[in-house]
C-alpha cells in the first residue's frame, strides 16, 4: 500500500520593509484543515504593532472565524522581551482561537529574526573569529547565558564567562 | 520598492506508519536556520515515541550540541496541560528555541492528523459520519494559548488605609544618606519565577543594611495582615507593591489594593490606580530592547520618550538589577527627557540579589501611605546600594 500522506502543513512567515519607519510581517498557514493569514504592521524605531488583521479562508474551528476584533487587541504592544505573555494574555481574553495568537507570535518572532540576521551577518568567517564574536555577544548580553545548548556551560562560547547567579528570565 | 527582509518556511508532512503510529517529518528553513526533524507519535494516547533532529544550516560553532537534548521531549503527551511550556523549557532552553518551534509545529500538526485518523477509523463503523459530527464527540489538541486570563473582579479601588506603623528608629530616616528601600523584589512562591523565600529575603536585606524592602510579586497582592506579621516578626520595614503586567509591559504599582490577574490595558490600570491615590512606575522599560540588533534601530531617548506608556506613569525605574547597564542608562536618559523621577530596585529573584539597586528616600518612610507620599513628592534618588556599601567598607 502506498504511504499516502495523512496530513500536510505549510506555514510561511515573512517580513517586508514598507518604508524607513514601517515593517509588514505576515504569517500564512495552509494545511489539510486550515487556511489562515495574519498580518501585522510594525512601526520603527519602537517596534510597536500599529495594525493587525487576518483572514480565515478555511477552518473547522468555529472559534477561529471572524477574529479581526481579537487581533486588534495587540495594537500598541511592543515587540521585545515579555511580548509573548502580553500577546497571549490580551488575545486569550478576546478569543479561544489559539492558532491566531500563535500566528501573531510568529509574525513578531520574524521581525526580531530579521534584525538578528543583520547582526549575524557581521560574524567573521573563520572559526576562531566566529567563537570570539559569539562569546562577546554573551558577555555583552548575559541574558543569553544558558539560553540554549550553544550558550550553556560546557560550550566553548561561554568558557571563562561568569554565569549569572539567578534564573535570568522572568 | 517593498523589499522582503526575512522569510521562514515550515513544512510538516504526516503519514500513518502503523495503525497506531504517526510518522511526522518537519522542516524549518529561513534566512538564518535550517533544521529537520523526524518524530513518531502514538495515535491513541498522543505520546511522543521518538524524536530525531538535524541541522542543515546554523549560526554558532556550538549549535550542533543542541541535537542531543531533543530527547527530553520523548514521552511527553502532546495534549497534556502546559505542553507548549514544557517543550519551550525542555527543548527551547536545553537545545535550541528554533527546534522547539518546529517541535511544536510538528506536534500540533500531529494532533490534527490524529483527529483525521480517528475520524477515518470511526467511518469504518459508521460510513456516514461527517468530520463535523465526529468533532462534536472528540477532544481537540491543546496548543499554545493558555486559558483566557482576565482581571479579577476584586473589590473596588480604595486609598490604602493607615497601617500599624513600623516601630523604627526615627533618626534612621534623617541620617545622612537617607532611608534606603529596595522597591522591587520577588518572593517564592508568590512569584513562580523566584526562588527567594520571603523570610530569607528579609534577613538578607537586614544583614546588608537596607532600611526596608517592598514586595512586588507578579500580579500578586499581599494582604496587609501578612505584611504586618512579617514586619513584627523581623522588626524590619516591609512594604506592599505589585508588579502588574499590562499591554505596555510591566508596571510597579504602589498604593493600590485591587488584585489584578492576567493582562490589563495600561490606560485602564492608570485610571484605576490614580483614582485610588496610588502611583505607577514603569518597570525596566527598555529591558532587552537595546541588544541583538534592535538597538541599531536608531532609537533615541527623545524618540523613546514619545511612547504613550510614559503618559500614564508617575516615574521610571532607571536602575533595575535584571537589565544591562546600557539599558539602565537609556531608561535614565528617557526619564530625564520626560522630567519623570527615577527609582531603583534589584528585581531580586534570589536572596543574594536583594539590594543590588534600591531607592534612597530623603524623608522617613514608615508605612505604605508614607511610601506613596514620598514617591509622589519625588523626594528620592535611585542608588546602586550593594556597590556603594562595598565601597564604603573598603579602606
Amino acid at each position: 500500500m502506498p504511504q499516502i500522506l495523512q496530513f500536510q502543513r505549510n506555514r510561511c512567515t515573512s517580513v517586508s520593509q514598507v518604508d524607513e519607519q514601517t515593517l509588514l510581517s505576515s504569517c500564512h498557514l495552509q494545511d489539510t484543515l486550515t487556511d489562515v493569514c495574519v498580518e501585522i504592521t510594525v512601526k520603527l524605531p519602537d517596534l510597536e504593532i500599529s495594525d493587525a488583521r487576518g483572514e480565515v479562508k478555511r477552518t473547522y474551528q468555529d472559534e477561529c472565524r471572524d477574529q479581526n476584533e481579537a487581533l486588534k487587541k495587540v495594537l500598541g504592544v511592543r515587540i521585545g522581551p515579555g511580548m509573548l505573555k502580553i500577546i497571549k494574555g490580551l488575545m486569550g481574553e478576546a478569543t479561544d482561537c489559539g492558532q491566531l495568537a500563535f500566528m501573531v507570535e510568529e509574525c513578531c518572532h520574524a521581525v526580531i529574526l530579521s534584525f538578528t540576521k543583520d547582526v549575524l551577518l557581521k560574524a567573521p568567517a573563520g572559526e576562531t573569529g566566529k567563537k570570539e564574536f559569539y562569546a562577546n555577544m554573551v558577555k555583552q548580553n548575559i541574558r543569553l547565558y544558558n539560553r540554549c545548548a550553544a550558550f550553556a556551560p560546557g560550550s566553548s562560547l561561554v568558557e571563562g564567562i561568569e554565569p549569572p547567579k539567578e534564573p535570568v528570565e522572568k | 520598492m517593498m523589499m522582503q527582509t526575512f522569510m521562514r518556511n515550515k513544512l510538516v508532512s504526516i503519514s500513518r506508519k502503523e495503525s497506531d503510529t504517526l510518522f511526522i517529518h518537519g522542516i524549518l528553513d529561513d534566512d538564518i536556520y535550517g533544521i529537520e526533524m523526524d518524530m513518531e507519535i502514538r495515535v491513541t494516547n498522543l505520546t511522543i515515541l521518538s524524536l530525531h533532529g538535524k541541522w542543515n544550516h546554523w549560526t554558532t560553532p556550538e549549535c550542533p550540541r543542541a541535537v542531543r537534548f531533543l530527547q527530553g521531549a520523548v514521552g511527553l503527551r502532546i495534549d497534556e496541560e502546559g505542553f507548549s511550556r514544557k517543550i519551550n523549557k525542555l527543548v527551547g532552553r536545553k537545545a535550541c528555541r528554533h527546534f522547539a518551534n518546529l517541535t511544536l509545529e510538528c506536534c500540533h500538526s500531529a494532533g490534527e492528523a490524529a483527529l483525521l485518523v480517528k475520524w477515518e477509523d470511526q467511518k469504518g463503523v459508521n460510513p456516514d459520519l461527517t468530520f463535523e459530527a465526529f468533532l462534536g464527540q472528540a477532544d481537540t489538541p491543546d496548543m499554545n494559548v493558555p486559558a483566557g486570563a482576565s482581571a479579577s473582579s476584586a473589590p473596588g479601588p480604595s486609598r490604602p488605609s493607615v497601617q500599624a506603623r513600623y516601630n523604627f528608629k526615627e533618626e534612621k530616616g534623617t541620617v545622612s544618606g537617607g532611608m534606603v528601600i529596595d522597591l522591587h523584589v520577588h518572593t517564592s512562591p508568590a512569584s513562580p519565577c523566584s526562588s527567594a523565600p520571603v523570610d530569607d529575603l528579609i534577613q538578607e536585606a537586614k544583614r546588608i543594611g537596607l532600611d526596608g524592602i517592598c514586595l512586588t510579586d507578579h500580579n500578586h497582592l499581599w494582604s496587609r495582615e501578612s505584611v504586618e506579621e512579617l514586619r513584627q516578626r523581623h522588626g524590619f520595614l516591609v512594604l506592599r507593591g505589585n508588579e502588574i503586567t499590562t499591554d505596555q509591559g510591566d508596571m510597579l504599582v504602589f498604593g493600590f489594593d485591587r488584585d489584578i490577574k492576567g493582562i490589563i490595558q495600561l490606560k485602564e490600570l492608570a485610571e484605576e490606580v490614580h483614582a485610588s491615590g496610588g502611583l505607577i512606575i514603569a518597570a525596566h522599560p527598555f529591558r532587552g530592547f537595546l541588544t541583538f540588533g534592535v538597538g541599531q534601530l536608531g532609537l533615541t531617548p527623545q524618540k523613546a520618550a514619545e511612547r504613550p506608556l510614559f503618559r500614564s506613569v508617575d516615574g521610571v525605574e532607571v536602575l533595575n538589577g535584571k537589565v544591562t547597564g546600557e539599558e539602565n542608562s537609556f531608561a535614565s536618559e528617557v526619564a530625564a527627557t520626560l522630567g519623570l523621577p527615577g527609582t531603583g530596585g534589584s528585581d531580586a529573584h534570589e536572596v543574594s540579589e536583594v539590594g543590588l539597586y534600591a531607592t534612597r528616600f530623603l524623608t522617613p518612610v514608615r508605612d505604605e501611605n508614607e511610601l506613596v507620599d514620598a514617591l509622589r513628592k519625588g523626594a528620592f534618588t535611585p542608588c546602586a546600594f550593594r556597590a556603594e556599601k562595598t565601597e564604603a567598607v573598603l579602606p
